[in-house]
């Protein structure tokens, strides 16, 4: 397939102005001002089907015409940068990579919308990307693409990057609100939606980068050329992010709906040193763990959600059969944990029980009835505030109902049968 | 950096009229405090509240919930040691106990001479290069526990 959303990232000095620009960026920007009534633009992103690519799905086009409906005045665009969901590094390829193309679509949403002034929230863990980003804003704004009246219309924007400082609910579009009004992240109750009551209690649009970053291609070329790509109910090209144990790890731009096998065997090499496949999770340490019996599947929002587990934020996380899925799971419940902000009961004691029974079985130190125990929790958890609570039991309950068999093998021995001694 | 310094700087960033709410300074005021300080103390978020007008206690609450923000003394060099899933599973873990031993202490401390401190990381974005260590800005990808002492004698570590 042709490169889209990584057409520029192997260019030398593809973060400058001048190799975007002669790459044809800006163009679309141009277009949209010139050409495109905001109304236009917001058709065109309809018409593509383009869903949010920060892991709820939500269409786009449908966002932003919510947001421009708002007659609340100023508005604000945001872009999240936060990148928080382990094992998920595609954002930090277009930030580092091909940062024009974030402010270039930021551009056409907030004309779109109407927003007068955008943040980029990054992640405090990415200083190299903030550097490449507040150089690439200072750029567009010596071209003339950020400011006021740009490129001669009456359309204005300002943009600034404002850091995190490591807390992964930030990433939550309502906490990260918070954490832009110099508050502690803590998820907001949902209605009201940040598009009517956001930064301040302003209409405020906030999208992933990766969505963004689709927004020059769909204005250049056509909603109608987009939705023809990939999987029809959500088409476009998706990033995958590839890690664990495999062959080739990295950054793999396919049509959305390409099959999880495809990806793992012909894209990233197949497994380190030949090994078996023992498991998948599909959508980063949220979703739901697939075995190796599942991964036909195709790569998509509602594929994933059919085959009881999500896109998410498409990174994929392979194990093989010499990983232990107990420690696993035990890893990524203590990260969920550490994480949890505590708002809400189910989340705050109910990652903190999981944690706790699940060492107490990776340690040896478990019964068969701590796997009913996991169960229960889990369900509780699904009555979370926010979607880290609700996602949060995820890897273990589904580790637990696929491969009971290892539990029960580490309750018996009395030890991980995958540590030697 | 004095304390009036950093009074100035925090001013210096208000100019720079970014945000419609005096409040949403305090990050960044913090991240400035993060990198000229050694701690981010009582003396250092009051400055910050006077210049914006909050409360001592709402920039207190900020600089304790954010894990890259230090309320207590750290080193010069920050080792991150990321042992989150795609880290972990490239053995991130014999490699934090490696950097423990040589520097003797353990993660979340700081050595006598000021020079690291140790941290375990959750996931850095860098999974493609696991395991993964960053020192201050600077990132190591598949890192071997044999690279270790190069790593921190690059850091002046005598050892
Ligand atoms: C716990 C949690 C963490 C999240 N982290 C991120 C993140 O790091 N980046 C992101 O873009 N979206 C993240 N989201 C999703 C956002 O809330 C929001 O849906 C998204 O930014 C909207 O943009 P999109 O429509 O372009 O996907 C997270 C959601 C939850 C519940
Ligand atoms: S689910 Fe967890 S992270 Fe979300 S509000 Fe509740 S405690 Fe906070
Ligand atoms: S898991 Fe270690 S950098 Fe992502």
């Amino acid at each position: 397939m042709e490169k889209l959303l990584l057409r520029n990232v192997d260019k030398e000095n593809s973060h400058t102005i001048e190799v975007y620009l002669r790459s044809g960026g800006y163009q679309a920007l141009r277009k949209a001002l010139k050409e495109m009534s905001p109304e236009d633009v917001i058709e065109e992103v309809k018409e593509s089907g383009l869903r949010g690519r920060g892991g709820a799905g939500f269409p786009t086009g449908l966002k932003w015409e919510f947001a421009a409906a708002d007659v609340k005045e100023p508005k604000f665009f945001v872009c999240n940068a936060d990148e928080g969901e382990p094992c998920t590094f595609k954002d930090r390829v277009i930030i580092e990579k091909d940062p024009h193309a974030l402010i270039e679509g930021m551009l056409i949403g907030a004309y779109a919308t109407g927003c007068r002034y955008g943040y980029i929230y990054l992640r405090g863990e990415y200083p190299i990307g903030k550097r490449i980003l507040e150089r690439a804003i200072a750029e567009a704004y010596e071209k003339g693409f950020l400011g006021e009246n740009i490129l001669g219309t009456d359309f204005s924007f300002d943009l600034y990057v404002h850091s995190g400082a490591g807390a992964y609910i930030c990433g939550e579009e309502t906490a990260l609100i918070d954490s832009l009004e110099g508050r502690r992240g803590e998820p907001r109750i949902k209605p009201p939606f940040p598009v009517n009551a956001g930064y301040l209690w302003q209409p405020t649009v906030v999208n992933n980068v990766e969505t963004l970053a689709n927004i020059p291609l769909i204005v250049e070329r056509g909603g109608k050329w987009y939705s023809g790509i990939g999987s029809p109910d959500c088409p476009g090209p998706k990033l995958y992010a590839v890690s664990g144990k495999v062959k080739k790890p990295g950054v793999y731009e396919l049509p959305m709906g390409t099959p999880l096998s495809e990806i793992i065997y012909e894209h990233a090499g197949g497994i380190v040193g030949d090994r078996k496949l023992k498991a998948v999770f599909p959508g980063g340490a949220s979703s739901s763990v697939l075995t190796p019996e599942e991964i036909d599947v195709p790569m998509d929002f509602p594929s994933l959600a059919k085959a009881g587990t999500m896109l998410g934020s498409g990174a994929v996380m392979v194990l093989d059969e010499t990983d232990c899925i107990v420690k696993t799971a035990l890893r990524l419940i203590e990260f969920f944990r550490h994480e949890s902000c505590g708002k809400c009961v189910p989340c705050r004691e109910g990652t903190d029980w999981l944690v706790r029974i699940v060492r107490r079985i990776e340690e040896g130190q478990g019964t068969e009835s701590d796997l009913d125990v996991i169960l229960s929790v889990s369900e509780t958890m699904e009555n979370s505030f926010c979607g880290l609570g609700m996602a949060a039991h995820n890897p273990v309950a589904s580790t637990v109902k696929k491969f009971r068999e290892e539990f029960l093998r580490h309750i018996k021995l009395g030890r991980c049968p995958f540590r030697s001694g | 950096m004095t304390l009036e310094e950093f009074r100035e700087e925090v001013r210096k960033l208000k100019r720079s009229n970014r945000y419609p709410a005096d409040r949403s300074y305090i990050l960044p005021a913090l991240w400035i405090a993060e990198k000229s300080f050694p701690a981010i103390t009582h003396d250092i978020m009051k400055v910050i509240a006077e210049e914006l007008g909050v409360r001592p206690v709402e920039v207190e609450e900020v600089a304790e919930f954010y894990a890259m923000f230090h309320t207590k003394p750290k080193g010069k060099y920050i080792i991150r040691v990321c042992t989150n899933l795609s880290c972990m599973l490239n053995k991130g873990e014999e490699l934090l106990a490696r950097f423990s031993d040589l520097l003797g202490i353990s993660p979340g401390e700081t050595t006598d001479d000021g020079l690291f401190t140790l941290e375990v990381s959750e996931c850095m974005g860098l999974c493609d290069g696991a395991p993964a260590v960053t020192v201050n800005e600077e990132r190591f990808l598949k890192v071997t526990p044999e690279q270790v002492p190069e790593i921190l004698k690059k850091f002046g570590w005598k050892g």
